[in-house]
């Protein structure tokens, strides 16, 4: 299915049925299945022995799964953790190539001894650190396995690094953030950082929060944010989607530079905005986002249908 | 061994120093001794002045063993700044044993550090330093120090801090030096610099905009302010352009008392909570989880270090 939309992505314990049995439901186009920070050292054999069944339950309404494993335990995880149906695997406190390196042979062995494609479930490093962020380059290119997106480099472990209370109302995170999302860009990988907006609060749980984190980020062309808690759901889905007037702008958009081309001219105006090649790119874009997110929609609702019966 | 304040095995220091406060004093001032003790600056550069009308080098060895112990008399740690264009004199003539390492100016490549750091290991063999015991760290106020900033950290394991120079940084960028944008416009240099540091167990230490490039003596307050917002930048310390400054510095560059208080509340919670099979508990709408945890215990001990820091410091005032 379409794993390239992925406007929120919500962790999901699978030792707490209250929250692995309800997933499904929330409307999440991804869910993060979690064998890190979110388990109790005691519980993670446990919770590794959840993962199989815990992806068929949190997919149910059509989202993707990505499974989050422990940095000092990859050993122990990954074979828990690569089955069909897994879409990403995310490797927390990502600091070096050679340990991204490592962990994508793992995944290669189990990907061959498990039938599933070699190669096709994605790795994603976590910046967590500023030795990982100053790394990031060398770490992407550690590994020829595909990635779709990458960003972070900020966060309760980047501030612990940095030595930094999190929630200032300024980007603490200038250089690492927009330095992994070059480092991205630069590899033709969609970045999805690079945008700072405030929330002294701290609270995870306001969906006015998330909209207005949806609108920033959805004006730098980013489509991607995480959430913490379920209010946060909706409104990144609704505000990291293209609005009906973007789409009607990306259609007279295109449509007027089409005209201009079969003209042989490059600029022209449209409702008093330039129109040249950028904007038709642009727009297409625009229309290219639309129809990915409309199709992962259609397929979350049919999923969801089948599972309500 | 007080579990409180030091590492345990294996475990890094954040920050690595406690040098909240760094004070600028000139060798040749004749009160040096008195400014220093007065200052409880965490650390103090000393200042070379060349003088033109005889053996500098010479001038300066003689008189270097005094100015260390007299800049020390506080509890202060002692460092010399070095130019870069004539480092290999400047060394000779000041690394003498009471110094915790050299300041390097005008550091544009990797190189520069690696030349230092051999000099330094020679002194040390010959003047009864310890070992590897001089610490590198390097004043940024040039473009190629920023953009080789990761090549420089890594140069030596000798190295330790950065410290900007904003007026001499934005003079070098050909920026308007004027305080007058509502906005750092080295915003992302001090982020860039604070990661690069960061990412091989360092520190760097610098002002916020716009007292950084001013660094007048604006007042108790905008001092408190721009110090709070330093340290949320990422700073560990800073140049203390006037000793009014230092307390401010010393107070704001650690975790405060009511950070502390939290951190305590913070392990408590978790503590619970991993004991009932939870790795996320609420704390006041916060979520607290293993990382959150780990930071409030690396933060405690950051503030108990900045507290033997201060006791150390009264000692050496007694």
């Amino acid at each position: 299915m379409n794993n390239r939309v992925a406007r929120v992505s919500m962790f999901v314990t699978p030792t707490n049925p209250r929250f692995i049995d309800k997933a499904w439901t929330r409307g999440g186009d991804v869910y993060i299945l979690d064998i890190e920070d979110s388990i109790a050292p005691a519980e993670k054999q446990r919770c590794r022995t959840l993962i199989r069944e815990s992806i068929q339950k949190a997919n149910k309404g059509g989202a993707s799964i990505y499974v989050r494993i422990n940095k000092p335990f990859v050993d122990a995880d990954l074979p828990y953790a690569v089955w069909p149906g897994v879409d990403r695997i995310m490797l927390p406190k990502t600091e070096s190539p050679a340990e991204f390196k490592r962990v994508h042979e793992i995944i290669l062995r189990l990907e061959k001894e498990r039938g599933i494609p070699p190669g096709t479930i994605e790795l994603y490093p976590m910046i967590e650190s500023a030795l990982g962020a100053v790394n990031i380059y060398e770490t992407l290119t550690a590994a020829p396995r595909k990635l779709r997106s990458v960003g972070g480099a900020g966060g309760y472990d980047m501030a612990m690094n940095l030595g930094i209370e999190m929630f200032a109302s300024f980007d603490q995170y200038a250089f690492p953030v927009a330095y992994v999302a070059l480092a991205a860009m630069a590899l033709d990988i969609e970045a999805t950082g690079g945008v700072f907006v405030p929330n002294p609060s701290g609270r995870v749980d306001q969906g006015d929060q998330a909209a207005i984190q949806a609108a920033a980020l959805h004006a730098a062309g980013i489509h991607h944010a995480g959430a913490l808690h379920p209010n946060f759901i909706q409104p990144l889905i609704s505000g990291l989607s293209p609005t009906a007037d973007e789409i009607t702008w990306a259609n007279k958009a295109i449509e007027t530079f089409d005209k201009l081309t079969t003209n042989g001219e490059s600029v022209g105006q449209f409702e008093g905005k330039v129109i040249d090649k950028y904007e038709n790119d642009m727009a297409q874009r625009t229309l290219d986002w639309a129809a990915a997110c409309a199709a992962k929609d259609a397929f979350k609702a049919s999923a969801l249908s089948r599972a309500q019966v | 061994m007080n579990t409180l304040t030091t590492p345990g095995p294996g475990e890094q220091l954040m920050p690595k120093y406690i040098r909240r406060s760094v004070f600028v004093l000139s060798i040749d001032d004749p009160q040096l001794g008195e400014k220093a003790y007065a200052s409880w600056a965490d650390a103090i550069i000393l200042d070379l002045v060349k003088k033109p009308d005889r053996d500098w080098q010479q001038d300066l060895t003689s008189r270097m063993p005094a100015a260390i112990h007299a800049a020390a008399k506080g509890g202060a740690d002692v460092f010399v700044r070095i130019n870069c264009d004539s480092a290999a004199a400047e060394l000779e003539a000041t690394v003498f044993r009471g110094i915790s390492g050299v300041v390097l100016k005008g550091v544009t490549a990797a190189d520069d550090v690696v030349t230092v750091a051999e000099r330094l290991k020679i002194l040390e063999a010959s003047r009864g330093i310890a070992s590897a015991a001089l610490e590198i760290d390097v004043e940024v106020n040039t473009a190629g120090a920023v953009w080789h900033s990761l090549e420089i950290a890594r140069a030596s394991e000798r190295f330790g801090v950065f410290l900007i120079n904003e007026p001499e940084l934005c003079k070098n960028l050909g920026m308007q030096s004027a305080p007058n944008l509502d906005f750092d416009p080295l915003e992302y240099i001090k982020s860039q610099l604070i990661t690069v540091a960061t990412s091989v167990g360092g520190q760097a230490l610098g002002m916020s905009y716009p007292l950084g490039l001013t660094q007048e003596n604006a007042g108790d307050d905008v001092v408190k302010k721009a110090v709070k917002r330093a340290r949320d930048t990422g700073f560990k310390g800073a140049i203390c352009s006037h000793a009014s400054w230092i307390k401010f510095c010393n107070e704001g560059f650690r975790p405060t008392a009511e950070e502390a208080a939290y951190y305590v509340k913070v392990i408590e919670v978790f503590a619970e909570g991993i004991k009932r099979g939870m790795a996320s508990v609420p704390i006041d709408g916060k979520m607290i989880d293993v990382p959150v945890d780990l930071r409030a215990k690396l933060y405690l001990k950051w503030a108990n270090r900045a507290q033997a820091r201060d006791d150390e410091k009264t000692k050496a005032h007694q």
